[in-house]
């Protein structure tokens, strides 16, 4: 289920990250860090005794702010050895994971953490041998096995054995479960999820705490067979008040901060109310808000609030409609090496832009151009209309098209109309594409014809030109997302392709190479 | 002198909170109660096994009821006893359906060796009089596939010589019904039922477990005190328990309150207050926790869904919800007008709360936003969830209401 959405999230964060690093405010959640080397820091932290004694709870609750209910709920629940297992669950960047490590460097003597997050340990194999040797690392351990246990029996035992060989000299165990919920979508998923979740019961060990961190709710855990509860803490997403401060923590300039804050935040907050994406949309926001301003440090004053709120408004209503913004040049090193992103991670970047960036060039071949519309145009037009679209005059015969939608009752329509919305753009064999592309290209050397009455024997060569490594052409275009390439059809066993582009960014094109793109397409 | 003295009860308090958190994460002390009555689970089977062990004969048994019942406490605390009564006859083997049904039966499959294997080896054990004590825990789980591990079990028990007794543990009640005809010929139909227990016996067992032992190292002045509050017949403090037991009577459950509630100690004495806050805490509502997490944009989608769903629209996907979106945009004016992409993001964030799922599995290829959608929330919580939210705009709550009523 979140198998499709992960490689578009770790996209969106890079392509965020790309241009400039992200504003790696020290109170953000761990998930926002682009990269995993914070959270690794944290862990190697919580893994080492704390360096004051006695540290108190208030030292915590000044690094997780917003999040003191959980954060003591934790020390709670953590604290003396003997524990119930316990599952922390909240949306994305709620700072589950930070609060535990954080909560686990707190609470005090000899302990030992086993941290595993599951997003990185994809198969049950790879998160046993993790598991075994974090906690093999111990010198008492007896369990030196060479062999990865790869059964589930085998790795109790062997995770028994490790664990009692370290519970043995007095020490807790904290096995902490990171990313359960991707357990779910695993392969041997519906075996492994229970196992954890009763591992508890499994093992008989009082010394070993369970720990599960996850995005989805407990009633995902839920299996036919009866479950077994841990206790939970919720982490609810930041307010408005705590967004302010996580943003404003260790800021340069608090003041000029905290009056673009009132300014920005609120709208912002309206379309989304992760930490993450909201840092990384008002870090550049701030940039533009500060641009009028000649000394960064200056207090603001009324007046120049005003003037400041003036300045960036426009910029702030551009904000608000895209998911991420990137530099031009980021953008077309996107296009090209678009191999490397991830599914549709390019059209979106595009369709973002929409509006703001007429100014956005496209670094592609002409006949990579119109390949991409002739796709298009296969992709929503009906196959039976190609003869009327496409006949040896190029335009459209308006009078059959009138003919035929008098012709077909209101009811018919509308359900075709759904069914179009449903299936989205159609597929098509690579004959009928190549067909289109044949007919556009001819047509709009026509139209050049007629406007600069070139000489006949160019616009032929032109033409050839044009026809000549379209397949080469095509496969570029499967790379990087315009088109995919889907299964290929049972009964003529040639593949079949599909666009991925959206109506914006076709006419886009077609306006770039001139082409009347909106006489050819089936409006229903 | 104050300072010190609070000082010195709070760590009193903390000592107690271990003590208590000992009691109730030690098995053996939760159950501890079912030894002592005569007419329990735990009793009847003892006798059967100590009688089967001391007569030299087979039996089977299964534990029936549901999780945390204490069925692999009783088992636990039976083979305790008996391992000290007859200390050389008896061995147990331990088997758990989650790890071990598939790799006995796929040795199982491959040869018949281990079947002749079994059966000698109870034979000698019988010879030797000695029992063993096939503990089979999450049975349901061995009655999958073929049964081969059941059967030839079943099958060595069989014959005279050996002296086993093979104890099945599920939480499956009709778990017997599971086993195929040659297995269930097999097997002696006895079967104990675990039920959850009655409010007063689990008023009886919270008390029990709550109550800090004299022989503990606090101050017997501390302790005395501590025992003397008769929380526990306060009517508030009935309430509480019925309103818990509704949901959920089990054991288990009961234990994830007192060790939510206690920890609300501060003064070191048990409140009223603690477990009035522990019952709430255990009566969240996740879906509705992530329903006041949403931003408004996330709401409007979901709300176009719903205004779709009530349109008896068969299945519909993003491009139909955005087409919704925009009706109501350009119907009412409002200011949470933005762009495909955004609305797509927000989408996403409903997708990843699970708020929302994809209606089938198919079209693993085909674009998000082609592929159908469906609600995951019903469409009173998702009325009564902007009922709740503070910031959510009138126009929404008006949306959702208008359908509702005409």
């Amino acid at each position: 289920m979140s198998q499709p959405v992960t490689p578009r999230r770790t996209t969106r964060s890079s392509a965020s990250a790309s241009p400039s690093p992200a504003p790696a405010s020290p109170t953000s959640p761990p998930k926002s860090r682009p990269k995993p080397s914070p959270r690794r820091q944290l862990l190697a932290a919580a893994a080492a005794p704390p360096k004051e004694d006695g540290s108190p709870a208030d030292a915590l609750l000044a690094e997780l702010p917003g999040r003191r209910a959980q954060a003591m709920d934790l020390l709670r629940f953590l604290a003396p050895a003997p524990a119930l297992p316990l599952m922390l669950h909240g949306g994305a960047a709620t700072g589950k994971t930070r609060a535990l490590l954080l909560a686990l460097r707190h609470l005090r003597p000899s302990q030992r953490l086993v941290y595993a997050a599951l997003r990185s340990l994809p198969s049950p194999r790879a998160l046993f041998a993790s598991l075994l040797s974090q906690l093999s690392a111990t010198p008492f351990s007896t369990s030196s096995r060479h062999r990865v246990p790869d059964k589930p029996s085998d790795f109790v035992a062997a995770l028994r054995d490790a664990l009692t060989g370290v519970v043995s000299h007095g020490e807790v165990v904290y096995l902490v479960f990171d990313n359960l919920e991707v357990v779910r979508s695993w392969d041997k998923g519906g075996q492994l999820l229970p196992l954890l979740l009763r591992l508890h019961d499994l093992l008989q060990l009082q010394q070993v705490v369970l720990v599960y961190v996850s995005s989805a709710t407990p009633d995902a855990y839920y299996s036919m067979t009866g479950s077994v509860e841990p206790n939970y803490v919720y982490f609810p997403d930041y307010t408005v008040d705590e967004v302010r401060d996580i943003l404003m923590h260790d800021h340069p300039n608090p003041k000029l901060y905290s009056s673009f804050l009132s300014v920005a935040l609120k709208p912002l907050f309206r379309v989304t109310r992760r930490v993450d994406e909201l840092s990384a949309v008002l870090e550049p926001l701030f940039r533009r808000y500060c641009e009028p301003l000649g000394d960064l440090k200056a207090v603001p004053d009324e007046g120049m609030k005003r003037r400041l709120f003036e300045h960036v408004q426009s910029h702030l209503a551009v904000a608000l409609n895209e998911t991420f913004s990137v530099p031009m040049r980021a953008s077309m090193d996107e296009i090209k090496d678009g191999g490397s992103a991830g599914k549709g991670s390019a059209k979106r970047q595009f369709a973002g832009k929409d509006g703001l960036s007429s100014e956005l060039e496209f670094h592609m071949s002409v006949s990579a151009k119109y390949l991409l519309l002739s796709a298009f145009l296969a992709s929503r037009n009906p196959a039976t209309l190609d003869a009327a679209l496409f006949d040896s005059t190029g335009g459209l015969d308006n009078r059959k098209r009138k003919r035929k939608s008098s012709q077909a009752s209101m009811h018919m329509k509308d359900t075709i109309v759904e069914e179009m919305l449903m299936k989205g753009p159609g597929t098509f064999p690579l004959e009928r594409l190549l067909a289109i592309f044949q007919c556009i290209t001819s047509v709009s050397e026509d139209i050049l014809d007629e406007i600069d009455c070139s000489d006949n024997m160019a616009s032929e060569s032109g033409t050839t030109g044009l026809m000549s490594d379209v397949l080469l052409q095509l496969s570029t275009l499967c790379n990087s997302n315009f088109l995919s390439k889907s299964r290929s059809c049972p009964l003529e066993g040639s593949a079949r392709y599909r666009s991925n582009i959206d109506e914006d960014l076709a006419l886009k094109v077609a306006r770039s190479v001139n082409f009347p793109l909106s006489k050819y397409m089936y409006r229903r | 002198m104050a300072a010190a003295a609070a000082a010195a009860a709070a760590s009193v308090a903390s000592q107690a909170q271990a003590v208590l958190r000992g009691r109730l994460c030690d098995q053996a002390v939760v159950h501890a109660a079912l030894r002592s009555s005569p007419d329990t689970n735990y009793s009847k089977l003892k006798y059967l096994v100590a009688s089967s062990v001391s007569e030299a004969c087979n039996n089977s048994v299964l534990l029936l009821g549901p999780r945390g019942c204490g069925k692999a406490a009783v088992v636990d605390m039976v083979l305790d006893d008996l391992k000290k009564e007859h200390p050389d006859a008896i061995s147990v083997i331990r088997l758990n359906g989650m790890l071990h049904s598939d790799d006995n039966c796929a040795t199982k499959a491959s040869s018949d060796d281990n079947t002749e294997f079994m059966i000698d080896m109870l034979r000698e054990c019988g010879l030797a009089h000695k029992t063993i004590i096939f503990v089979l825990e999450e049975f349901d789980l061995f009655a999958q596939g073929k049964q081969r591990l059941l059967y030839s079990l079943l099958d060595a028990m069989q014959s005279l010589t050996s002296q086993a007794v093979v104890i099945g543990v599920s939480c499956r009640l009709d778990a017997d019904q599971l086993l195929e005809k040659r297995v269930r010929s097999r097997f002696s139909h006895r079967k104990l039922l675990f039920v959850p227990s009655s409010v007063d016996s689990l008023q009886r067992l919270m008390e029990h477990l709550l109550a800090l032992p004299e022989d503990s190292p606090l101050p017997t002045k501390y302790v005395r005190e501590y025992n003397a509050r008769s929380i526990f017949n306060d009517k508030k403090f009935k309430g509480i328990l019925s309103s818990l037991t509704d949901a959920d009577a089990t054991t288990s459950h009961i234990l994830r309150f007192l060790v939510v509630s206690y920890m609300d100690i501060d003064s070191g004495l048990l409140s009223m207050q603690s477990f009035m806050n522990a019952l709430s805490s255990m009566q969240r509502q996740p879906k509705m926790d992530s329903l006041q997490d949403l931003s408004i944009l996330e709401l409007y989608i979901l709300v176009c869904m719903n205004r779709l769903e009530d349109k008896e629209k068969s299945s519909y996907n993003f491009i139909t919800i955005m087409k919704e979106y925009k009706s109501v945009q350009d119907a009412y004016k409002t200011s949470d007008k933005y762009s495909h992409t955004v609305c797509f993001r927000a989408f996403e964030h409903l997708l990843d709360r699970e708020l929302i799922s994809f209606a089938d599995n198919k079209g693993r290829n085909q674009a998000l936003e082609y592929r159908p959608v469906k609600l995951l929330i019903s469409s009173r919580e998702l009325a009564e969830s902007l009922k709740l939210n503070t910031t959510c705009p009138a126009v929404l709550q008006k949306l959702l209401d208008r359908e509702r009523y005409m």
